[in-house]
């Protein structure tokens, strides 16, 4: 090192150029900024660890939150599992055997999944085509229900809470199809005309604003197209169960579950 | 010479005790344009071995080589690609250019005391 050190000087004597104290003492400055700045980013990197872009930031707080909201869910799982399962005991030593709680449990389940008749507050819609003169060059189409309608119409049923629904008598599960298939629609296999009379059972004044409401899907139908959309709200109704069988190819309950 | 490495130890006691930070953002700016201002120094070694030194050549590209690859950085962010790669091929070659020149030099010197 000394003898580097020596070289350096040596080649500062020797040159014509690194002669004057002017550049050496500029020469020094460059370095003392160049030391300063490096040190300060020194400090920076280690105080940050490294280089995270704004926009992976945001990804990972939303893959965290996500995570968070999976715990949750899960906790509320294991809650919910720890409950189930205390019913059984309490089931089991009070009267030996746990049938009654399965059996409550599969009215349950019935009872949510459509496979049970069912009754309660709720709204009725009817849906007609129009029957306006077309004006002229206009679609035929676009006095007519379609199949899409009725699905925008289901969803904002169910956006409001609709417990539920069937249309034209048909219980619409959650495989249930709603198909176009010309003037007609098909739902559960079943095919059915115009009109189309939706129930639905859930708070019956939400529902009913989700179909009167200025801007909701059905007012647009109404105002806009003309077709017959009308609401009636009922204090009690029935909607009666799925009658037909499901039958699922594909999927098999999870192991462990 | 002994002001070169006192002027080093300066920067190194400023930058540890000043207490000034900057967004963390700037950090990958920073990096390259540090990477551009060694390239001047080593340079500048070379040309005093070289006996070319001169001191506005030297102290225009210190800070314009800094400045330059800090923005090429920068745009390279704002565009989407990342142009600071330039920089550090440029100024990285360079760099071990320079130093392998400047071993040669002093070896040579050293092997001429040598023999001398």
């Amino acid at each position: 090192m000394q003898n580097l050190l020596k070289l350096f000087n040596k080649a500062g004597d020797e040159g014509e150029t690194m002669k004057s104290t002017y550049q050496k003492i500029i020469f020094a400055l460059m370095l003392c900024i160049l030391s300063f700045v490096t040190i300060l980013q020194f400090r920076n990197v280690v105080e940050d660890y490294s280089f995270v872009s704004l926009k992976n930031i945001e990804d990972l707080q939303t893959a965290i939150n996500q995570e968070r909201e999976g715990i949750k869910d899960l906790k509320e799982l294991i809650t919910s599992n720890q409950a189930r399962l205390e019913e059984y005991n309490s089931a089991l030593r009070a009267e030996g055997s746990i049938q009654d709680v399965l059996k409550s449990e599969i009215d349950n389940m019935k009872l949510i999944s459509g496979f049970q008749d069912v009754e309660g507050p709720g709204i009725t819609i009817i849906l007609q085509d129009s029957d306006r003169e077309l004006y002229e060059g206009e679609d035929p189409n676009d006095l007519v229900i379609h199949d899409g309608d009725i699905l925008i119409i289901l969803n904002s049923l169910k956006v409001a809470g609709a417990e539920a629904i069937a249309i034209n008598g048909q219980r619409v599960l959650n495989t249930s199809e709603i198909k176009c298939t010309g003037p007609t629609i098909t739902i559960n296999n079943h095919t059915y005309g115009q009109p189309f009379i939706i129930k639905a059972i859930g708070d019956p004044e939400t529902l009913d604003a989700a179909i009167k409401a200025p801007g909701s899907y059905a007012e647009y139908l109404r105002e806009v197209y003309g077709l017959k959309v009308e609401s009636y709200v009922s204090p009690l109704m029935n909607i009666t169960r799925y009658k037909g069988s499901v039958n699922m190819k594909n999927i098999t309950a999870k192991e462990g579950d | 010479m002994l002001l070169a490495i006192i002027g080093l130890m300066m920067g190194v006691f400023l930058g540890l005790y000043l207490p000034i930070t900057y967004p963390a953002t700037y950090s990958l700016y920073i990096s390259v344009g540090i990477l551009a201002a060694i390239d001047s120094v080593f340079g500048a070694i070379r040309s005093v071995l070289e006996d070319r030194f001169n001191t506005e050549i030297f102290v225009s590209g210190f800070f314009g080589n800094a400045i330059l690859a800090g923005f090429l950085a920068y745009i390279g962010d704002r565009l989407g690609v990342p142009l600071y790669y330039a920089a550090i091929f440029a100024f990285g070659g360079r760099l071990f250019q320079n130093f392998a020149i400047i071993r040669r030099y002093l070896l040579e010197r050293l092997r001429s005391k040598k023999v001398s």
